[in-house]
């Protein structure tokens, strides 16, 4: 039973939580043109990539993450590179992420950029669990997600809802250079999120660790913020 | 042991899920069956539709330039047969070119054609020994279509009404 759960374990945190963030990554930057229905890739804008390190540096700062457990002299080389290849995968996925939800041109690009970066910059001088993290950055995601694909997505349908009726009155007198994009695109999106969110649940500030017999070593007794309970359980 | 080969089949697997990745978002493809095209161009295993481009020539042949250039986009989707773009450059320089005037837009993106068709063959070994052209080189081709988007004195030239299409 124990050999099952060490494996099962090992494939979770080495196999499948690189594979849920860069699903997360191959996602986030995926879009489908209004007109012609056609995949328009996005790669991170140079914004991205700062929130991505804010963001990171938090989850270090809250605990989520512990890096001096996650690359140690003591392990195995394979063990730190995979280590070192699933946070890669992390900051990937984080960076589209924001991605995703931030809208591609204009001055709303702008101006949701700047939200982001002025919520992560005060959320690093602020004292954070790995849960409250978690919520944090649910929400953050959340909200951004609800303004840019329902309120600007509603804009552009050609029927008239309440949700266009909404959007068009906090908008009026902005200048909206967003380029118009399918419906699909929020379900795209959508999904982006939920792996990104599906991953952080995964991640433990203390990798599963490795004795000298080559084994994984499980903590039984794991309570919630131990370090064999994944961090941002919540 | 065991959990070691995870470990390696973790890295594996995750180097080449990223490489895929990338691979997507630098060849930007348009649709699924524009993957499944681009797949086989990395593989070495693309080939244009023979049938379909048989179609665009025949119709090239039968004058109906516009139809010929769908037919012989669809045989090549990943543009990268020589061949084919040659043919859609002189589809568009057939188009364009008029008596008294030339198509200009026809004329530009007969230029793109012809210029994928060079960047293919880049040896310049592709020789069409098609009795039905006039100009059977893409360099011709292209020297031919660069003059028709130029603007110039010669375009005065009241004789060029005597002039023949290639």
């Amino acid at each position: 039973m124990k050999n099952y759960a060490e494996r099962n374990l090992a494939m979770l945190h080495f196999i499948g939580l690189p594979t849920i963030l860069l699903t997360a990554g191959l996602l986030g930057g995926l879009r489908i043109d209004a007109q012609t229905k056609q995949f328009v890739f996005i790669g991170p804008p140079l914004v991205t990539l700062l929130l991505a390190i804010l963001l990171g540096l938090l989850f270090v700062r809250a605990g989520a993450i512990d890096l001096g457990r996650w690359f140690a002299i003591e392990q195995p080389m394979v063990t730190n590179l995979s280590h070192l290849l699933t946070l890669s995968c992390l900051f990937f996925a984080t960076a589209q992420a924001f991605n995703s939800v931030l809208p591609e041109s204009g001055l709303l690009h702008w101006m949701f950029s700047f939200f982001f970066l002025w919520t992560l910059w005060t959320n690093q001088f602020s004292p954070f669990d790995p849960r409250r993290l978690l919520r944090s950055i649910v929400v953050v995601f959340g909200t951004a997600f609800v303004f840019k694909h329902l309120l600007l997505s509603a804009l552009y349908t050609p029927n008239k809802s309440w949700l266009r009726a909404i959007a068009s009155t906090l908008l009026q007198g902005i200048s909206i250079e967003v380029p118009a994009f399918a419906p699909a695109t929020g379900y795209l999106s959508f999904f982006a999120l939920a792996f990104y969110v599906a991953g952080l649940l995964l991640i433990r500030p203390v990798p599963p660790a490795h004795d000298s017999s080559n084994k994984l070593v499980v903590s039984t007794d794991a309570a919630p913020g131990s370090p064999n309970k994944p961090a941002l359980d919540a | 042991m065991q959990q070691k080969s995870i470990q390696i089949v973790g890295v594996i697997w995750t180097l080449v899920y990223a490489g895929f990745i990338v691979w997507i978002y630098a060849t930007e493809p348009r649709s699924l069956r524009e993957i499944g095209t681009n797949t086989q161009v990395a593989a070495g295993v693309y080939e244009i539709n023979q049938e379909r481009f048989n179609n665009g020539l025949t119709l090239f042949r039968r004058e109906q330039f516009r139809a010929a250039r769908e037919e012989l986009g669809a045989a090549d989707p990943a543009q990268r047969d020589p061949r084919t773009q040659f043919y859609i450059a002189y589809a568009f320089y057939r188009e364009g070119w008029g008596r008294v005037y030339y198509d200009r837009a026809l004329f530009s993106e007969g230029l793109k054609a012809v210029d994928r068709a060079i960047t293919l063959d880049p040896d310049g070994k592709l020789v069409l020994d098609d009795p039905n052209l006039q100009m059977h080189t893409p360099a011709e081709l292209k020297a031919e279509l660069e003059q028709g988007t130029e603007t110039s004195w010669k375009d005065l030239n009241p004789l060029k009404l005597f002039r023949t299409r290639k």
